[in-house]
Parts: C-alpha cells; structure tokens; sequence
C-alpha cells in the first residue's frame, strides 16, 4: 500500500537535483535516461514504496515543479 | 438461509475509503513559471520568493503586502509572487519602501535585493532607512557576486574567490574586506530585528522562514526597521554545479557569515 505520491511536472522541472540530495530515504533518482522539454535531466521516483511523504523535496525545490500528497485510508461501516 | 447469510457477511464487510491529502507543494501566492524558465538551475533566489509567500500566506497578509524589488535577479520576483509590487531604480528600494510605508501605514511593506544593490550602490538608500528607522523589512539575497551582470566582485566576495573582475582570486590588502550587514545593521538603535539563514539544507530553510516570519511581524507590531540577510547560491556564476554549490556554502559561506538572530527587541529606546 503506497503511503505518498510525489508528482513532478516535467514542463516546470530545472534537473537541479536538490529533490535527489535532500531525500531522506533516497526516493528519488536522476537515472539519466529521462529528459524534461526544456533538455534537462528528469529526477525520477525510483522507490515509491519507501515514501513516507515528508515533503522535503517539494519544500526545497526551486522551480516549484514538486507536488506530494498523501494517501490516508478510513474504515467507514 | 444461504442468501441471508451472505447478507450478513456483506453488512459487516468493512468499507475503506482512500483519501488523497496534498503535503507539500507550490504555495498559492507564488506563479511557478517564472521560476522555471527564467532562473539558472540550481538558483536559490526562487526559493527565497518561496519562502517570502509561504510567510505571507501563514500570516493572512497576502493581500495586504507590498514588495519593493531592486535592480537584479530579485526583479523577477515581481512577476513571480502574485502581490503588490513597485520595481526601482538600482539601488533604491530603501527610499521606495519609505514612501509606500507611509502611505499605506497598515501593509506590509519588504524591500528584496541583492548584496551589490544594498551594500555597494544602494548604501546611501540603507543609511537613510537605518537613521530615520523606518517600518519596514529589508530582505538582502547574499551571493557574493553581481548574479545578473555575469559574477564580478560583490562587498560580500570572499577572500581569495576567484570572480570575472578578480581572476587570481579576491585580495584583501587591494580590495579591503567582505561587509557583514547582519552585524551591522543590528548596531543600529531603529533596528528591531536582524539575522542571517541560509537554504542550504532543509533546517536551514525553515530556520531562515522563521527569521522572516519574525521580521514581518515585528513590522506588523510597528517595532522598527527589520532585516533578514540569506545566503543564496549562484552555481551559474560560482561555476560549480548546484549540488557542489551547497557544499561551498557549508565550507566557506557560513564560517565567514554566521548564521543565527543578531538583534531580537520588542521595543526601541
């Protein structure tokens, strides 16, 4: 069961590689076969199981390209 | 008999419903294109913007806030934070703030600049400001170079950095030496606040958003003047890559500007 979700929009994303080096858990990867529009290098979610969304990376990234959510479930009946 | 049971089962089936909560993500004031598209990779100054509209929004103010941006990469803030916003000649945000203060006694008003747009062209504007303490906040982005002219020597150079006008490195006995404007500006008896962040790791960034949520604050209680100075990286004209950028700020930024509060008062005497 995925805790989190961390979206990156590729149009806004600059390949600095800030989301990579703060990670805490090492989610995230620029693997190097993935390119933005722009010619960047795209960072990846290699571990989306290991997410436990703290939302760092989007904190620090500074085009804005990152957004996290997080999955909560509810037993309802 | 069988049909009611399987009834049974499906009243006391447990129903899970998943919802999806956002974290993290792009503050409402701030418009993300622009970052994008116009800052190098690896920039802090959108960062700097980002943390200005995370502060405002926390606040409530964002529609009752008035930025005054200088000449620099801090000019495209204007395009970037969804507020009021006036864009100066170099140098004289100080003197804007001033007037717009006075004006609109009840808003926020900041001045962002860059270190060679306070400390070098706009010294005069500051001292003014300084003197007469006015109630605003100035936000100096420290890089220690001219970003937007291509990297030559800044009041903040440190010793020994290599820039475009000090090719074999910055010499102190020819050039003089790096201007601390934290420390400065808290000598200042109009100053209520003054500290220094940077946004190098992820505690130096929500430190430095505390220091400006403070600065603004003491701006709202009509304190005095307020300044918060950040060391932003320029990895385009350090000519390091960002990752090694945020290593050259740990190793040689922060020992030579340190970081913390320097001034904290709640009254002016």
């Amino acid at each position: 069961m995925l805790k989190g979700e961390v979206i990156i929009d590729e149009a806004l994303c600059q390949g600095c590689g800030y989301c990579v080096k703060f990670c805490p858990r090492g989610c995230i990867a620029i693997t190097g076969d993935k390119f933005t529009p722009q010619g960047y290098l795209l960072p990846t979610v290699i571990k989306p199981d290991e997410c436990k969304p703290c939302g760092v990376c989007a904190m620090l990234c500074p085009a804005a390209a990152i957004e996290v959510y997080k999955f909560e479930t509810e037993v309802v009946a | 008999m069988s049909q009611g049971g399987r009834l049974e089962d499906a009243m006391n089936e447990e129903v899970k419903v998943v919802t999806k909560q956002r974290v993290a993500g792009r503050p409402k004031l701030l418009v993300p294109q622009i970052a994008g598209f116009i800052y190098c990779p690896g920039c802090h100054e959108p960062l700097a913007a980002r943390a200005i509209a995370e502060v405002l929004e926390k606040l409530g103010m964002g529609d009752r806030a008035i930025g005054v941006f200088d000449i620099g990469c801090n000019s495209f803030l204007l395009g970037m934070l969804d507020i009021d916003a006036v864009l100066t000649p170099h140098g004289r945000p100080p003197d804007m703030a001033t007037g717009v203060k006075r004006v609109y006694p009840d808003n926020i008003v900041f001045t962002v600049q860059g270190d060679g747009g306070l400390l070098s062209i706009g010294a005069d504007p500051l001292l003014g400001a300084l003197t007469r303490a006015e109630k605003i906040t100035i936000i100096m982005l420290n890089n220690a170079v001219y970003g937007t002219t291509g990297g030559q020597m800044a009041p903040t150079s440190l010793e020994g950095q290599v820039t475009t006008t000090t090719p074999n490195g910055r010499d102190l006995a020819r050039t003089g030496f790096p201007t601390h404007a934290a420390e400065m500006i808290a000598t200042f008896r109009g100053v209520a606040y003054s500290a220094r962040g940077a946004f190098n790791t992820p505690k130096n960034y929500m430190r430095t958003r505390k220091y400006i949520t403070s600065a603004f604050q003491k701006q709202m209680d009509n304190v005095g003047l307020s300044f918060v100075e950040i060391i932003c990286a320029c990895p385009e004209n350090w000519r390091l890559s960002p990752i090694d950028s945020l290593k050259w700020i740990e190793e040689k930024m922060i020992p030579e500007f340190p970081l913390g509060e320097f001034k904290n008062v709640d009254r002016i005497e």
